[in-house]
């Protein structure tokens, strides 16, 4: 049961280290404990298990670049308690002469991804990890991409003036070419009396399922799967890079693009986290505006899923159910937005322009006839057999190890933990809403299928409150150092001219800090860790990207189970590979 | 193609080229080939409003050894373009690629060291789609331009091979 937290964990932390702790810093609301890279271990210990802090989730570690600073590298350990529901920031200083840590993947098992990316961008290794590799760039690349004196990169764009010189220049990825060794990953590690036994599988990157550039090493004994490791980074693509680059406006629209299937909940997590570092709080309507958006996009996640679930599972005919429903919701995003999928609608201070005439009667129509349509995908799936022997008691994973792992979302909560972040740290006003949590206790793949498809039902009702309620007045900030006039005063007034002319051309500085905000996509916990140096760019935007967390914890729910299994398993988790690689 | 007015028994005469170039250009094999966002825009295309079928290139194939049509639904990163051009290199001839989406033809909003600016850069590609994802029925424009495309290609008779001509 969550108990709110009464005691200060900074005061249970400074009394137990009191040489230990440094410093200690506010990140807008969440404590920071600044400590020494020695006492780390054993102070991530007594955070883990003191029962007045149990911080039992790791949610995420952000590497940070400071050049011009003495010790230039920072590690911020994103922790979390479960049990006490509440965060603590855990600062790390690593020097650049010896840009080393201890791992702390002992004490949180899913430090293990974490740890190895920040390895990757940033150079920094980890002290006992046991599998430091390169784990978003390829095992060929040189440097390291997020610290600050690594270039953008990128070409310029080719015109007919500079094209031959741009196609001569020797293309990066040709130093990838054969080097791809699928067998390699795994041989070396089976025993010799073991080889005649063992087969390794290849899955991926391009294979049949549905989810993306995903590649799995599998080592199987007959059909059960003994080993599963996975390979990512086949689709990174520098996004928090990119973001360093472009102001803070202008980010908004590479978050679109990391989970696919959730636009407008990327820019909802972007925006709020960057509204905290401005101390902007959008207009009543505004939030209930996000609301609506984020919900409708959780339900169109949510059906996109199953009808990849089902596709992946062999069942044809629920993806073309799914996708009638989920067209329906693309119609309503491009009503409001313009766009059917990357819609940056969502905007700091409110929503880019007040919904459109139609708008709430189209969608109250369609919420009217969806219990029908949900009826029409459970008639096909819930009692189905062949979808009960493929889903039940596959995949488990119980609810300790579900922490361990950091899970979020319907994949922690079909673990029977009712742990919902719009419950549990509501952000837009999402406690005035009522709605239950979903939850199964079974923690298999049917249990996720239970989760989802009961959060489309809750969805619904969110949807249905905020319409009625919908309040009237301005859907985005009217300070106009923050917000883009609308069109009409441009014809009329030289200072909303000006106005537009700020923002376009070089936007709004924001001030100094650090922020972290999470928001609950359809896939869990998706945060933002933002640093601002007082610019009008972000300097650091770090996501903490659930499928990315979650694929990490594949092996411990599919080791043991059959091949044919791993692919209901790897859809249950509901990767979306943007996210994941960014 | 015209039909033999003469004969009333519905025979067909035809150029061969043309109609193995008709044959080709209506039954489409398209590879599997999503990589990020627009690959969900390609499904969309593929269900049923948008309905695919109705131009004969609906049967997606999972391996490259059976497709003949790669659309490059995504960001190609340079750790997927070696991938990508081995399995290029697997589709038989005859052989066709769509960039699919802005990043796929140029690096879109990606100009960045992760992303190979253009799959053209790996891969010869036939059709360009804008777009960022380029909605369904702008995909759909495209396959109907490579149908085009594929209708006029001349055919090498001795092999079956299309000729390529240069500046193509
Ligand atoms: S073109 Fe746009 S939608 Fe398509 S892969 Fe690139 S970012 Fe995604």
């Amino acid at each position: 049961m969550p108990v709110t937290a009464q005691t200060d964990p900074v005061q249970v932390v400074r009394e137990r280290f009191p040489e230990g702790v440094r410093e200690v810093k506010d990140c807008w609301g969440v404590p920071a404990l600044v400590v020494d890279r020695a006492d780390l271990a054993s102070v991530a210990r007594f955070l883990r298990e003191e029962p007045s802090l149990r911080f039992d989730y790791l949610s995420d570690i952000v590497g940070l670049d400071f050049p011009r600073r003495n010790p230039r590298f920072e590690l911020t350990y994103n922790l979390y308690s479960i049990p006490h529901r509440h965060r603590l920031f855990l600062k790390v200083p690593v020097p650049e002469g010896d840009a080393a840590a201890p791992t702390v993947t002992g004490v949180w098992k899913s430090a293990g991804w974490p740890e190895r990316e920040v390895y990757d961008l940033f150079g920094v290794t980890f002290r006992d990890h046991p599998d430091l590799r390169r784990i978003l760039t390829p095992d060929w690349w040189k440097g390291h991409p997020l610290r600050k004196d690594y270039p953008l990169g990128g070409e310029e764009v080719a015109f007919t003036f500079n094209k031959d010189e741009i196609l001569e220049q020797e293309p990066l990825w040709k130093e990838g070419v054969g080097r791809t060794d699928y067998a390699s990953f795994l041989g070396g590690e089976i025993s010799e009396v073991e080889k005649g036994k063992m087969m390794v599988l290849n899955m991926g990157p391009q294979h049949p399922s549905t989810h993306g550039v995903l590649r799995l090493v599998v080592e199987l004994h007959g059909e059960i799967v003994t080993k599963v490791i996975p390979h990512i980074g086949y689709l990174h693509t520098g996004i928090e890079k990119t973001a360093e680059s472009l102001s803070w406006l202008q980010a908004i629209t590479v978050t679109d693009r990391m989970d696919y299937l959730n636009p407008p909940g990327n820019n909802l997590g972007y925006v709020l986290a960057v509204e905290k570092l401005l101390g902007l709080k959008a207009p009543p309507r505004a939030q209930a505006i996000r609301v609506i958006i984020a919900e409708l996009t959780r339900i169109a996640s949510h059906v996109a899923w199953l009808s990849f679930q089902a596709l992946d599972l062999g069942a044809i005919s629920v993806f073309f159910y799914c996708f009638r429903e989920r067209e329906k919701i693309l119609d309503l995003m491009e009503m409001a937005s313009g766009v059917r999928m990357m819609t940056s609608y969502i905007t700091i201070g409110g929503v880019r322009k007040d919904l459109p005439e139609g708008f709430l009667t189209k969608t109250k129509a369609l919420m009217d006839e969806l219990p029908d349509r949900l009826a029409e995908y459970e008639a096909l799936l819930t009692e189905n057999k062949i979808w009960l022997e493929r889903t039940r008691g596959i995949g488990i994973i119980g609810q300790v190890e579900a922490i361990a792992w950091a899970l979020s979302g319907p994949t922690l909560r079909g673990s029977g933990v009712a742990w919902d972040l719009r419950k549990a740290h509501p952000y837009c006003g999402y406690d005035t809403y009522d709605f239950d949590i979903a939850v199964e206790r079974e923690g298999d793949v049917y249990a996720r299928y239970l989760v989802r498809l009961e959060e489309i039902r809750q969805s619904r009702r969110i949807i249905y409150q905020a319409m009625e309620r919908l309040p009237d007045g301005p859907s985005i900030t009217e300070d106009r150092k923050l917000a883009l006039p609308p069109r009409g005063e441009l014809d009329k007034s030289m200072e909303a001219v000006i106005h537009q002319f700020l923002i376009a051309s070089g936007g709004f500085p924001v001030p100094n800090g650090e922020a972290y905000v999470c928001v609950e996509s359809p896939r869990g916990e998706l945060g933002f860790y933002l640093v601002s140096d007082g610019g009008n760019r972000p300097y650091r935007m770090k996501v903490r990207a659930p499928s990315y967390i979650h694929l990490q914890a594949l092996p411990a729910m599919a080791e043991g189970g059959m091949v044919a299994d791993l692919v209901a398993v790897v859809g249950s988790v509901d990767p979306v590979m943007g996210e994941v690689d960014r | 193609m015209s039909f033999d007015p003469l004969s009333g028994q519905g025979v067909l005469f035809a150029k061969l080229e043309d109609l193995v170039q008709w044959s080709r250009k209506s039954s489409i094999w398209p590879f599997t080939f999503g990589l990020a966002c627009c690959a969900i825009e390609m499904m969309s295309l593929v269900a049923n409003r948008f309905d695919l079928a109705r131009f004969g290139a609906e049967v997606f194939r999972a391996t490259p050894r059976q497709a003949d049509l790669m659309i490059v639904a995504g960001r190609v990163s340079m750790k997927m373009a070696p991938v990508l051009k081995l399995l290029y290199e697997q589709m038989p001839e005859p052989k066709w690629v769509i960039a699919m989406g802005a990043c796929a033809s140029c690096g879109g909003v990606f100009n960045n060291y992760a992303i190979v600016q253009g799959v053209d850069r790996v891969v010869p590609v036939d059709v360009y789609v804008p777009g960022c994802p380029p909605s369904p029925d702008a995909l759909l424009y495209g396959v109907i331009k490579l149908q085009e495309k594929i209708q006029h290609e001349r055919l090498q008779l001795g092999s079956l091979l299309p000729v390529r001509e240069a500046g193509d």
